[in-house]
C-alpha cells in the first residue's frame, strides 16, 4: 500500500537532491535547473496532498492542488525564461557561466 | 477506475527509483548536455507518478511544458553557449553544503513524519480528470489564472528586452 509518506519522502530527498544542487555546482544553468529539480518535487508534494486529504477547509473536495501545481508549473516555465536570458547576457558580457565570477554584487 | 494495488506499488517504486537516480545524475553529470537529458528521465517518472495520483491532466502538462518546452529551452541555451572543456566539472563536495543538505533532510524526515490530520481520502478517482480541473480552473480560480497570463506575458517582453540589450543596445 503506497501512503501519502512514501510521496512525502520521496519528494524531500529529491528537493534536497536539487538543494545541493544549488550549492555544490559553479555552472549558472546547472544551478537553476537545480531549481527547478526543487520546485517539482515540491509540485509532487503538493499533488499527492490533494489526493490523500481533502482538499479546502470548508470540506469542499476538489482538485484545489492540482490546480496550485499548474500555476507553479506556469510561474516556472515563466521564471527559467527570464534566467536563461540573463544567464545569455552574463555570458556575453563577461564570457563566463561560473557563479564565483560574478560575485560584483557580494559586499 | 482503481489500479489493483500491487500493480500501484510496483509503479511507484519504479517510478520514485527512476526519478531519484535521474535526478542524482543530473545534479552529478559534467557535462550540461547529459544533465539535460537525465532531467527529462526525471521528469518523465514525475509524470507517471502523477499518473498514480490520479492527476492525469498535470502528467500531459509535465511532460509538454517541463519535459518538452523547458529543457528544450536550457538545451538551447547551453549549445548556444559552448562552455569550454575546463569548465565542464561535476559536483563540487563542500563540507558546507553536505552539512546544510543533511540538516535540511533532518528536518524534512521530522516534518514527514507527522503529516497533520488526515482529513480522509478523495470520495473518487475522477478528482484529477481534465474536466473537473479545468473547470476549478475557470470558476474558482480565474482571476489568479489571469494573472498567471499577465506573468506571462512580462517574461516574454523582460527576456524581449534583456535580448536586445546584449547587442549593446
Amino acid at each position: 500500500m503506497i501512503t501519502l509518506q512514501h510521496y512525502l519522502v520521496l519528494s524531500g530527498m529529491v528537493f534536497t537532491l536539487g538543494l545541493c544542487g544549488v550549492m555544490m555546482r559553479r555552472n549558472v544553468i546547472l544551478v537553476m535547473m537545480s531549481v527547478e529539480i526543487m520546485l517539482n518535487a515540491a509540485n509532487l508534494a503538493l499533488v499527492a496532498f490533494n489526493k490523500h486529504l481533502l482538499a479546502g477547509a470548508d470540506g469542499r473536495t476538489g482538485p484545489d492542488g492540482q490546480v496550485m501545481v499548474f500555476f507553479a508549473i506556469a510561474v516556472a516555465a515563466a521564471e527559467v525564461t527570464v534566467a536563461l536570458a540573463i544567464g545569455m547576457l552574463l555570458f556575453r558580457r563577461l564570457d563566463t557561466v561560473n557563479v564565483d565570477d560574478v560575485a560584483n554584487l557580494r559586499w | 477506475m482503481e489500479a489493483p494495488a500491487a500493480m500501484e506499488a510496483m509503479v511507484f517504486w519504479a517510478a520514485a527509483a527512476v526519478m531519484l537516480v535521474a535526478t542524482l545524475l543530473t545534479i552529478s553529470s559534467r557535462s550540461p548536455v547529459y544533465s539535460v537529458i537525465f532531467m527529462i528521465l526525471s521528469f518523465a517518472a514525475t509524470a507517471v507518478l502523477f499518473v498514480g495520483l490520479d492527476a492525469y491532466l498535470l502528467a500531459a502538462i509535465e511532460v509538454l511544458v517541463y519535459a518538452g518546452a523547458i529543457m528544450v529551452l536550457f538545451l538551447f541555451v547551453i549549445m548556444l553557449i559552448h562552455l569550454r572543456a575546463e569548465e565542464h566539472e561535476g559536483l563540487r563536495l563542500d563540507p558546507l553544503a553536505i552539512v546544510v543538505a543533511g540538516t535540511f533532510l533532518a528536518l524534512l524526515s521530522r516534518a514527514v513524519g507527522d503529516p497533520g490530520p488526515a482529513v480522509g481520502k478523495l470520495p473518487n478517482d475522477l478528482v484529477g480528470s481534465p474536466a473537473l480541473v479545468a473547470e476549478t480552473l475557470f470558476s474558482r480560480y480565474a482571476v489568479p489564472f489571469e494573472a498567471v497570463s499577465l506573468l506571462l506575458l512580462a517574461a516574454i517582453l523582460g527576456t524581449v528586452v534583456l535580448a536586445r540589450r546584449g547587442r549593446g543596445a
